[in-house]
Formats: structure tokens, C-alpha cells, sequence
């Protein structure tokens, strides 16, 4: 036995899902979660598998260090340093506010106090000529300030334009480093390199603030590891769903903010790949909260958007993940105009929807279990009873001033949380310019599979699919993952006047970098490489991501095709473009991916009779109440096919196919539903 | 409204002698004032009331109506029981419809206001020009939406509109805001009837006039403002009219830059369209009717119930401007609430009379202006249509600051007296929910704007420069620092890119210590930054205020800083305002200073006023506040008395 071991540690149960690469199976598992220590989770989950640590070949982590860390700003003293006269960038920040009309909002403070920044006397200009030098005298009398507080445990350097020339920057690093020995130090250039002062600034900030407890975590976690025996190599997950070993995280912890949430897209991915779907579309509802994200091409998308708080941008490339306060706990109440809302107030775990038998307040899982979507007594597969009688009572509380009975009210309330699902859906859909009718919705979380088919009907997407474990998607994601480097750098050219060499050299010399870096950490598969431009015309502000072929910028004819692409991708992105404008070229990108062997996700018997219903029940659709046939998931086989309204049960949650809707179970056991009848979708 | 027999220009802009809508048709007639024009009964009996001397009148809403409205039937009876599931989801769906044209006009403008400073509105408006969803981008236009769309309802016939058509209108007198504000919109039809409009409002930097980028400090007239374009298609039947596009190309100094804008603008209205007669076509003619009559009905019921919250009764507050950039006198706003049961009259009558300078509002922004600063002290989530106009009536006397007359320059009511006009109204809350209410925020975006020609690519360019200073201290908390102000959402230029796209250096971005007011809570911070002319000369102006008057205080706090434009000229060593350098009137409102290449041009905002006593103040707050340099330990010992 040789296993590979996917980990996602969460705030109540630590997940694992592991991978035999002798016999090519897969088994799930969790835990409970130790807050204090999540290492003896880790530990804990490790010494329940029969097999022994010793067969443990590779253990591939979700962290949630970082994230912590920073939600929870308990990371390290920083010294900012930047050019002079622009300390206070990071406290005036763009001006803009969260909320429109809410005077009683906070502006978000940077990750470093005032009286920790400090300038220099230098410039560079826009075109990356240095306008005034670096006096060395002045770093030395830096360092001398900040060795005389000893308070500040790691240093942060954004210089003005240093995306351009990072001359002094990098002096600046070298010069510390000599006279601050062991002190971590973390420069804009090689954090994000790209313009911008406000958000590059906010990233460095972030890496130097996480860089002392990060490694001290990393390094303890490796000992307490050594110590219990598992001497397996272990990796993190990054934000861009990429390996990074446990040094590297230590180096660069600021591509550490979001781990764990990226295992479901990944999962997916492989899931897309297996089954041969193009564009996915994922939903991962949770009690208090439900996360979407795309996959396009079988890939999933990065976005450098990410922030901290509102305000704070911590802009590294990370899977673009949407979160919106919607869930099986979300309480439904009745606002001063009349009108039944759904959230974002959440019942959470404690004290859970009504039917958990603590609480008073109607949820969403409550109103689930009035229209007989949920088994009051196959709940977490009948580890827990719900409370039929408590559920009726909380949704009567709203149900009577509004004149509706107690089923209409419930079935309200679900359709008014899947309309709050449902603009999540469209943000990264339609609002992305993306057509949901090209897509399939991978349905996970526990409380997924329950809401996708009446989602999939309300958004206008033809397809869904329930993986298997959803309850623990994103540990099964990990065991998918590969090393990844993404660089990027912001170098401005255009059209006009284009210069191919300059272009050739800063796309040659992120390709070094990227692989530089896989390098560095020992991953030494082969190296897939794409590259990227991001394109606009010339005095746009927002740029099209082209993907470029490797001899780009060889011959002036890849040019010409370069950017009639650009006007083909504008016309079909936002309905036109404007031949004959100039062109400008902001940033290059360049990913780099270790192409270590993925493993091959396991198959299920093939069926040889029809499946049997282990029970039927009374379910409330839209178009009213319905007897329907319960399937146990354990019991179906590639090649069956059934048609809706049926449900599907197993430990973790249970798949609601509506009227109108058919299932079918793949090779791999994974539940395809298909509308049967298309709507015409908005 | 008089227009010429063939409609083809306005002879003379009628307004209604109390609220000061304009009068389209006969209006009604008060007898004891023959020569007075009245918009409506209600508007006559408000007028009266106050004549007499009723300081509060209390007297049911009606709200104006135009002509073309009054021929719509009355609402009927609901035949259906409300679908609030329905309702759900159709408000979600089109504040997402308004949201994705919104972001398309942001990615696809030009204009770093656009798509920076995202100063644009997108919204839908039903066929009798209410508006039935929005998305939240910039505050003032919400407002001001409306008006708009039923300016020119009244003026084009809805029944000539084609499938494709796309009326383009900026006439601030009309409904609008200031001439940069272009209102574009597009009907959208199924099964060929008209069911009303996707529309988009933005700010064209650049349209002509007396300075580049239209903020002309010196303004006397509206033709001083840059063109001026009353309701006329861009688009016919989905073709261009060329005419028209060449005509609004040709009064620009940066065509380029403007065709790109206006494109991204249609290509918005275009996509609107298309998705809101998606969404009709899959829930029916029927359903979306009524569903948007009962989402109207479900804000206006939502903003009541915080209405009648408040006490009832009369709250008046003020404040001053402290000249117009042409003569150098204050002018006063005044604003008298009347709150009763659950409506309010903003009573702007009070106010002084219309500044010779380009400081005064149109009604527009007036009404915006209300409802911008009654959405800060109500629940925020109410939706925003037009429904929740429906409790709040404005009464903006013509001819005064809350009502500019033609041919009156306005171009800076929209930016600068918006926030002023709104930060009374919550003043005037102050003193019905003082726990919802702030002190006086900087209330001034600076519009520095210049241009010149760039040294790279040999082509004109202008720009729009915003800053912002500090929010009022607000119970519980200090104020903002460096926020923009109640009217927009725009966001600063980063350095980086203005050095890259403008040739001027940023030497500075600071913090000023001490311009916050001191309070129990602190107003906050304005900032400074210093710029350097570089290779070419560029001409500037600016509409900005308080140098000399200071953002007031509430509750026994102190005002905030005040603001400054100074400037260093490449032989000289002081800093001078430009009334010093160049003899302009006002410090703060100039217009084509022609800054040579050398000279520093610093610009500082205004902070926050205080909120409540600063002696309150808790003492580690104080100290917190010495050691970060928010204020000064001089400011400490004497304003909040901190000893030791």
C-alpha cells in the first residue's frame, strides 16, 4: 500500500481523503478539528487509517495558517518602507467607500502602524530612469532605526515604479539584510511586480506581516511530523491551487491566504477532465455560507482580487472563489415592508436551524425538511434526528402574517434562498460575460446536492453534476493538485510603435523565474508552460487575458495576428471593438506547472439490473406535492438512468432532482442530472 | 417648458414658483397671484401656507406630475395576491442586469473617471419613466435618474421609439445634473411594445467650454460649460446618425478618448436591453408589469416604515458657501425638513439666491441630494426605485442655490454643493436621530482638472483629478480618513498610473496631522499631495471650497481643517494661492492658469468636523492618536486638554 494523502483541515472537522496508488482506490475520512493545534488533527486523522504511517508516500495540505493569520490580524510587527513622501499611501488608500449610504463603516486599516514607516530619499520615474539615487548612508541609518525598535519583527519594501526598475529595491533588501541579519524581508518586485502603489504595497505588506508566524509554523509542523513517524513529504496547497513545499510557504507565505476553499475547484477540475466537460460551473453550500467558481476549458480561473477585508487587496493570483452569506442555516424573517427575506443573518452551529432542537428561527434546512427534501431521520446519515414539530413551529412564525401556510412558506423560503444562490451564479456568470447554457453545475458542500436541481432550472444551466464525497470534495482535491508558479509583471507597450525585443525579453525572463522557482522546491517533473498578455486598447483601464504561443514575438506576422485576436476577443467579450486603435500590452503572465502524474479517479461497477428505490416519499416541488422513489447512492451503477422527481440519499447530504429533470450515474458513480424539458434561459 | 412651434429650441424654461419642476403645459394658477405659475395644487397650498406664515405646514404629499404621465391610468386594484417570490427574484435579476452593464462600461471606457473614478449609474426605468432597478455605482445620478428620463418622456413621443433607437441627453436645466453628466437610453420592446428603458449615466470628461475638462471655475454662463445637448438619438433603428456624432466630436478636445467613452456607453444600453427583455420574455409581459409595480410599492412601504420612526416636526440646519469664484461673497443653504407621519418635505427655500459663479445646483441634483442624504439615516437595503422617492417631496425655490436658472453655470452643483446639500439634510436629522447623524464630512471632491499637449503620442489630453478629504466624527466612531465625498464613489488616481499616463511627477501623498476635528469623535483626515509640472505646460482650473469656511462640528465639536491650493512657481520659493500668483478672485475656484513647466502645484483637502465634546474624549484614544501622528501633541493639550 502506498498512499497519498489529500488534508483540509476546517473550523469543526478535518478532512482526509487518501489515494492507493497500488490498488487505485480512494477512501474519505474526517476527524474532529483541534483550533488550538490543528497539527493534532492532522495527527490524529493520520494514526486512524489501518495501513500505518508508514505507508503514507505524500501528504498534500490545506492550511488555514495564513488565512487566520490575517482575519484574525495576528501576524507579525512590520516596518514599511517606501519612497519618500508617499508613507501615508497605505492609509489613504483609493478614497473609495464599502457601502453606499452606511455612515456607521470603518475604513480598513493597512497592516502596519505610522509610526512603523519609514522613506527614502530616492525616485524612478515612470519609464524607469532613476530621477534621484539611492543614498546608502540613508539604509544604514534605516536599519539603525529599526534595529532600535525592538518591536518590528519583519520588513516590507515597496519602492515607487520598482514594478519597472528594481534597481533599489533590491539594494535596498541587500543592504537590510546585511545589517538586520535573520530579519525577514519581503520587496514589492518579488512579490507583484506590478503597478499600482496602493495594492502592491498592500501585498507586501501581507507577505511580511505572515513570514515570521508561517515559517514558525512550517517548521513546527515538519518536527511534530518527524517525531510522531511520518516521514512522508508533505506540501501545502496555495491559493492558485498549486503545491508548495513547506520552505517555500516559509519564503512567499502571502500565496497562503486562501488553501483549503481551492480543493473543490480542483476536484472539479479532474472531475470535468474525467468526464469530458468543458466549461463547470461549482457550488459548494455550506451551513452559513456557499462558495461559487468556474471552470473554463477544463481549467479553473485565477483572479488577483482577493482582499483581506474591503479595502485591503492582496492581489497574488488565486483561484477566483465568489463567498456570499447564504446556507442551510440562513434564517428567514420579514422585513418592515412586508417582504420574506432569506440571510444573511445565519443560524450557524450553534444554535443550528430550529429542527436541530436548540434554536427558535426558521432556516432554510428547516423549510428543507417541511417540503420532505431532508429525512428528519437519515440526517448525517442518521448520526443525528432532526426535529420535525420545532421546524413547523419556526416556519408558522412567519408563515401566519404573511397568509401563507406553513408548506408555501417553506417552499418560499427555499425558492428565495436559491434566488440569493442564484445571483451568486450570475456574478460570475452572465456578469462575466460567461452564457450558462455552456455550462454544467458541479453541486458539493452539504447542502449542494439538495438546492442544484431547482438551481439549475432558476439559472438556465442544462447540466449538473454531484461528485462523490461532497462532504469532503476539497481533500480529495488535494490529492489532484500539482506544483504551480504563476509571475506575473506589468510592462507597457503598444501597438504603436511596438517593441518586439523588449517584449520577447521580459516573457523569456518570467519563464526563468517560474522555473527558477519549481526548481528552488525540489519539483523536478517536466514543466508545462502557458503565457499570457493582458490587453487593452490604449486608454482603457481593465484589460482581455490572450493566451500567446511560444514563438510570439519572433516574427512581425505573430504580431499582426496578436492583435487582430485582441479585436476579435473585445468584439466577442463586450459586443465590440474598434479596429484601427491602438493596442497596449499592461502585463505579462507566465504559469508554470510541474506535470507530476494525477491520479486516475476510480470507477464503479457497471450496472446489470435497474436500480431499486429503498423507499418513497412525500416531496413538495413548485408544481406541488409528489410522491417520489429514495435511492441510496451506495446502490447505484454506472449506466443507470432514472427520471425526476426523485431524491438521492448517502451519509453526508441528499440530491433533489426535480419534475422534469433526469438522472443518470457515470462510470465513476457521479450523478448527472440533465433539464429534460430546456427553458429558455435568462 | 415653452418650446419653439417646431420644437426645434427652447424659448423659455417654466418652472413651477414653489418646487421648481419645469412646467409643461398650462400648470396651475394661484388666484390671489395671478402671475405666479404653479406645477400643482399642492404646490400652491405649500406656498400659502409658508406666505401666511406657517412655519410647519403639514399638508399630504402629492407628488408632480407630468402631462405625459397624468395619461397613464390610474393604478388599479391588484387582481393577484403579491408574489414575493417572484418579486425576489426579478429585483435580483435586473439590479444584476444594471450591475453587468455597469461593469462593461468600466471596462471598456476610456476615461480614468469612468473607469477609475467609476463615476456612472446604470439603472432600468419602466415605460412611464419610473426607475425599477439600479446597481450601485455613483450616488448623485440615482437621484437625479428619474427626473431624466420623464424630462424627456415628456418632450420625445414614446410611441415614435424603434427597437434600436438610443436618445442621448445632458441638458442640466432638463432634468440633468451638470453638462459632463451624459444620460444615454434605450428603449426595450417585446412582441413590439414599448416597456420601458435601460439607462446609463455617465461623466464625459472632456466636452468643450471654456476650460479643458469642463470644471471652469470662471464660468458665468452655461455656455462657458461645454455643450449642451437636449434629448436627440445617437442611434436610429440601430444605424449611428452620423450628424450627431459628428457634431458632439467635433466640440471636444479629446475626440478620440470621447468616441471611445460614448461607444462603451451604447454597447452598456445595448446589453441592458437585451437582458431585461430576456427576462421579460421568460416570466411574461403581465408578471414583470406587475411585479415592478409591486416592487415600487414594496420600497415606498419600506421607506414609510422608517419614516414614521422619526419624530414628527420641523428640522432646519445651514451652512455656507464661501464664494463662487466670480464675486467674493458667502451664500447660505438652508434647508427645513417637515417631517409628518411618514413623509418629508426638504424645503430648500430659504436658501440664497442663485450664485453668479458655477456653484449653484439644478434641481436634479437637489433631488438627489435629498434622497442621498435621507438613504444615510434610513436601512440601507431598502431597493432602490422609484417607490422610495415617493414619501420625499422637494420644494427647490428657481433662481436660488438649490435651483439654478437658465442661463446659470452649474457645472460644479453636482459635485460640490451635492454633498453640501446632502450633509445639511443630515445635519438637520442631527437633531431628530442624533445617533444617525455625522458632522460635516470635507464635502469636496478638489476637481483640480488640466490638459495639454503630451509630449509621447503627440495628441491632446485632459484629466480629471479627484481627491478627498475626512468624514465627520459620527456617535461611536471617528470619522474617515480621506474618503470621497456622500455624492460619488470614485476612486483616486494611483500615482503610477497618472505619471504614466500624464506628464507631471506626484512628489507627495500625505497625511495633514491635525485637520481632522476634534471631537469624542474625531473628524477625519484630509491629505496633500504636490505636483510638479514637467516637459510641457498644462492649464488648470479647479471648483473646490473650503479654504476659508471650515467643515462645521455637531455637538459641542470642533470643525474640521480647512483645504488649500498653493502654488510654488518654478523661480520662486513660497507657496502663493492663486489669487497671490494669478489675481484670480477665489482661492478655490479659478479657471485657466496656464502652470509652466517647474512649478509645484500642492493641493490639500479639508478634514472632518468633531463629534461631541473633544474633553470627552477617552484619553488613550488621544494618546493612540499623538503617537500615530493624527494629531499633534499641541493639539492634544489644548483641544482635548490631555495633561502629562
Amino acid at each position: 500500500m502506498s498512499l497519498l494523502v489529500g488534508i483540509d483541515v476546517g473550523g469543526t472537522f478535518t478532512d482526509f481523503v487518501a489515494y492507493d496508488h497500488d490498488s487505485g482506490r480512494m477512501e474519505a475520512w474526517k476527524v474532529l478539528s483541534v483550533p488550538t493545534d490543528p497539527v493534532v488533527g492532522i495527527l490524529n486523522g493520520l494514526n486512524a487509517h489501518p495501513a500505518g504511517k508508514t505507508a503514507i508516500e505524500h501528504i498534500r495540505l490545506g492550511t488555514t495558517v495564513a488565512t487566520n493569520a490575517i482575519l484574525e490580524r495576528k501576524g507579525a510587527t512590520v516596518a514599511y518602507v517606501t519612497t519618500k513622501g508617499f508613507k501615508d499611501v497605505i492609509f489613504v488608500q483609493r478614497g473609495n467607500r464599502r457601502f453606499h449610504y452606511d455612515m456607521s463603516w470603518v475604513k480598513p486599516k493597512p497592516l502596519a502602524k505610522r509610526r512603523h514607516c519609514f522613506e527614502l530619499d530616492e525616485r524612478i520615474d515612470a519609464h524607469g530612469a532613476v530621477l534621484k539615487d539611492l543614498d546608502e548612508a540613508e539604509v544604514a541609518r534605516l536599519a539603525e532605526a529599526i534595529a532600535a525598535d525592538p518591536s518590528i519583527e519583519a520588513v516590507a519594501i515597496c519602492l515607487l515604479f520598482s514594478y519597472i526598475n528594481p534597481d533599489h529595491e533590491i539594494r535596498v533588501k541587500q543592504l537590510l539584510g546585511e545589517k538586520l541579519p535573520g530579519m525577514p524581508i519581503s520587496i514589492s518586485y518579488e512579490v507583484l511586480p506590478k503597478w499600482k502603489e496602493y495594492e502592491r504595497a498592500s501585498t507586501t505588506l501581507a507577505d511580511a506581516y505572515l513570514k515570521p508566524v508561517v515559517s514558525r509554523q512550517m517548521r513546527a509542523m515538519r518536527a511534530r511530523l518527524n517525531e510522531d513517524g511520518v516521514k512522508a513529504p508533505t506540501v501545502v496547497i496555495k491559493s492558485n491551487g498549486g503545491q508548495m513545499t513547506l520552505d517555500g510557504a516559509a519564503d512567499s507565505p502571502v500565496h497562503l491566504v486562501v488553501s483549503g476553499p481551492t480543493g473543490g475547484v480542483l476536484a472539479s477540475c479532474q472531475v470535468a477532465k474525467a468526464t469530458g466537460i468543458d466549461h463547470m460551473v461549482t457550488i459548494d453550500i455550506g451551513g452559513t455560507s456557499t462558495d461559487v467558481s468556474t471552470i473554463i476549458d477544463g481549467s479553473e480561473r485565477l483572479t488577483t482580487g482577493f482582499e483581506i477585508e474591503w479595502g485591503v487587496p492582496v492581489q497574488i493570483p488565486i483561484i477566483d472563489i465568489r463567498t456570499i452569506g447564504a446556507g442551510g442555516g440562513s434564517i428567514a424573517w420579514i422585513d418592515k415592508g412586508g417582504m420574506l427575506r432569506v440571510g444573511p443573518q445565519s443560524a450557524g452551529a450553534n444554535p443550528g436551524p430550529a429542527s436541530y432542537g436548540r434554536g427558535e428561527l426558521p432556516t432554510v434546512t428547516d423549510a428543507n425538511l417541511m417540503l420532505g427534501r431532508i429525512d428528519p431521520n437519515n440526517f448525517l446519515g442518521g448520526k443525528m434526528t432532526l426535529d420535525r414539530a420545532r421546524a413547523e413551529r419556526a416556519i408558522a412564525s412567519v408563515a401566519e402574517p404573511l397568509g401563507y401556510t406553513v408548506m408555501e412558506c417553506a417552499l418560499s423560503i427555499v425558492r428565495i434562498a436559491n434566488s440569493n444562490m442564484v445571483a451568486a451564479l450570475r456574478s460570475v456568470l452572465i456578469e462575466a460575460g460567461l452564457d450558462p447554457r455552456d455550462f454544467t453545475l458541479s453541486a458539493f458542500g452539504g447542502a449542494g446536492p439538495v438546492h442544484v436541481g431547482e438551481l439549475m432550472i432558476e439559472m438556465g444551466i442544462p447540466r449538473g453534476i454531484v461528485p462523490n464525497n461532497p462532504g469532503q470534495f476539497s481533500a480529495s482535491g488535494f490529492i489532484m493538485s500539482q506544483a504551480r508558479v504563476d509571475r506575473q509583471r506589468t510592462t507597457q507597450l503598444t501597438s504603436y510603435r511596438f517593441d518586439r525585443d523588449k517584449a520577447a525579453d521580459v516573457l523569456r525572463s518570467l519563464v526563468d523565474e517560474a522555473i527558477q522557482q519549481l526548481r528552488d522546491q525540489g519539483f523536478d517533473d517536466d514543466v508545462k508552460l502557458t503565457k499570457q498578455l493582458e490587453m487593452r486598447y490604449l486608454g482603457q483601464n481593465y484589460e482581455l487575458e490572450l493566451q500567446v504561443s511560444d514563438e510570439m514575438f519572433e516574427r512581425s506576422e505573430h504580431e499582426d495576428a496578436l492583435w487582430a485576436a485582441f479585436h476579435d476577443a473585445h468584439k466577442s467579450r463586450f459586443g465590440f471593438s474598434t479596429p484601427g486603435e491602438i493596442i497596449e500590452i499592461v502585463n505579462f503572465k507566465v504559469t508554470a506547472i510541474a506535470d507530476s502524474p494525477i491520479p486516475e479517479l476510480p470507477r464503479i461497477e457497471k450496472a446489470s439490473a435497474p436500480p431499486q428505490a429503498r423507499r418513497h416519499r412525500l416531496v413538495t416541488f413548485t408544481e406541488g406535492e409528489i410522491d417520489v422513489p429514495v435511492y441510496d447512492r451506495d446502490d447505484l451503477r454506472a449506466g443507470h438512468a432514472v427520471k425526476g422527481p426523485l431524491l438521492v440519499e448517502e451519509s453526508a447530504s441528499v440530491t433533489v432532482i426535480c419534475p422534469g429533470q433526469n438522472l443518470s450515474v457515470d462510470d465513476y458513480g457521479h450523478l448527472l442530472i440533465e433539464n429534460a424539458a430546456q427553458q429558455e434561459n435568462n | 417648458m415653452r418650446l419653439s412651434a417646431n420644437g426645434f429650441y427652447v424659448e423659455q424654461y417654466r418652472k413651477c414658483c414653489n418646487c421648481g419642476i419645469l412646467v409643461y403645459g398650462e400648470g396651475v394658477r394661484n388666484p390671489e397671484h395671478p402671475k405666479k405659475l404653479y406645477c400643482s395644487d399642492w404646490c400652491v397650498e405649500w406656498r400659502t401656507s409658508k406666505d401666511r406664515g406657517v412655519a410647519d405646514p403639514v399638508l399630504p404629499i402629492k407628488q408632480p406630475k407630468l402631462p405625459f404621465e397624468a395619461a397613464y391610468p390610474a393604478k388599479g386594484e391588484r387582481i393577484a395576491p403579491y408574489d414575493l417570490v417572484t418579486m425576489n427574484i426579478l429585483d435580483s435579476t435586473m439590479v444584476s442586469v444594471c450591475r453587468e452593464m455597469g461593469i462593461l462600461l468600466m471596462k471598456t471606457s476610456y476615461s480614468t473617471i469612468f473607469n477609475e473614478g467609476l463615476d456612472f449609474t446604470c439603472a432600468l426605468a419602466d415605460a412611464k419613466g419610473d426607475m425599477i432597478a439600479c446597481a450601485e455605482f455613483c450616488p448623485t445620478m440615482i437621484g437625479g435618474m428619474p427626473l431624466l428620463i420623464k424630462t424627456c418622456a415628456q418632450e420625445i413621443d414614446f410611441k415614435s421609439l424603434e427597437e434600436g433607437d438610443i436618445i442621448l441627453h445632458n441638458d442640466p436645466y432638463r432634468g440633468g445634473l451638470h453638462c459632463p453628466e451624459h444620460t444615454f437610453f434605450r428603449p426595450f420592446f417585446v412582441d413590439g411594445e414599448l416597456l420601458g428603458f435601460a439607462v446609463c449615466i455617465g461623466h464625459i470628461a472632456e466636452i468643450g467650454g471654456m476650460v479643458p475638462g469642463a470644471f471652469c471655475g470662471e464660468a458665468t454662463e452655461i455656455f462657458h460649460e461645454g455643450l449642451r445637448v437636449p434629448p436627440v438619438k445617437i442611434m436610429k433603428a440601430g444605424k449611428d446618425v452620423e450628424e450627431v456624432w459628428k457634431l458632439l466630436l467635433a466640440n471636444t478636445r479629446t475626440p478620440r478618448q470621447n468616441y471611445g467613452d460614448l461607444r462603451a456607453m451604447i454597447a452598456s444600453v445595448e446589453l441592458g436591453c437585451e437582458r431585461i427583455a430576456a427576462t421579460v420574455r421568460k416570466y411574461g409581459k403581465a408578471v414583470f408589469k406587475q411585479t415592478c409595480e409591486d416592487l415600487m410599492d414594496y420600497a415606498e412601504r419600506r421607506m414609510r416604515a422608517e419614516i414614521a420612526e422619526f419624530a414628527d416636526g420641523l428640522y432646519s440646519f445651514g451652512d455656507t458657501v464661501e464664494n463662487d469664484g466670480i464675486v467674493n461673497k458667502p451664500y447660505r443653504i438652508e434647508v427645513d425638513l417637515h417631517i409628518h407621519g411618514d413623509e418629508v418635505v426638504a424645503d430648500f427655500s430659504r436658501s440664497s439666491d442663485q450664485a453668479k459663479g458655477p456653484i449653484s445646483a439644478t434641481l436634479g441634483v437637489t433631488t438627489g441630494a435629498v434622497y442621498n442624504g435621507m438613504f444615510h439615516v434610513t436601512d440601507a437595503s431598502i431597493p432602490k426605485n422609484s417607490g422610495c422617492f415617493r414619501p420625499l417631496r422637494v420644494v427647490a425655490r428657481p433662481g436660488s442655490m438649490a435651483n439654478v436658472d437658465y442661463p446659470g453655470p452649474l457645472v460644479a452643483g453636482n459635485t460640490e454643493l451635492h454633498p453640501r446639500l446632502a450633509n445639511i439634510v443630515i445635519g438637520a436629522m442631527s437633531k431628530c436621530v442624533p445617533e444617525r447623524s455625522m458632522a460635516s464630512e470635507a464635502c469636496t471632491s478638489m476637481n483640480f482638472v488640466f490638459g495639454g499637449n503630451h509630449p509621447e503620442y503627440d495628441e491632446y489630453f485632459a484629466c480629471y483629478d479627484l481627491m478627498a478629504g475626512g468624514w465627520g466624527g459620527r456617535l461611536g466612531h471617528d470619522g474617515n480618513d480621506c474618503v470621497i465625498a456622500i455624492n460619488g464613489n470614485c476612486r483616486f488616481n494611483p500615482t503610477e498610473v497618472f505619471e504614466t499616463r500624464f506628464p507631471l511627477m506626484v512628489e507627495n501623498c500625505e497625511l495633514v496631522t491635525d485637520s481632522g476635528g476634534p471631537g469624542e469623535f474625531r473628524g477625519g483626515l484630509g491629505y496633500s499631495r504636490t505636483l510638479l509640472v514637467r516637459e510641457v505646460p498644462i492649464t488648470g482650473s479647479q471648483c473646490t471650497d473650503r479654504h476659508e469656511i471650515k467643515p462645521y462640528a455637531l455637538f459641542d465639536g470642533l470643525p474640521g481643517g480647512n483645504g488649500s491650493t498653493l502654488v510654488k512657481t518654478a523661480n520662486s520659493s513660497d507657496w502663493k494661492t492663486v489669487s497671490e500668483v494669478y489675481g484670480k478672485v477665489s482661492t478655490s475656484k479659478y479657471a485657466n492658469v496656464v502652470f509652466e513647466p517647474g512649478d509645484r502645484i500642492k493641493l490639500t483637502t479639508p478634514g472632518g468636523g468633531g463629534y461631541g465634546d473633544p474633553k470627552k474624549r477617552a484619553r488613550e484614544s488621544v494618546l493612540e492618536d499623538v503617537r500615530e501622528a493624527y494629531v499633534s501633541s499641541q493639539s492634544a493639550e489644548t483641544d482635548y486638554g490631555l495633561k502629562g
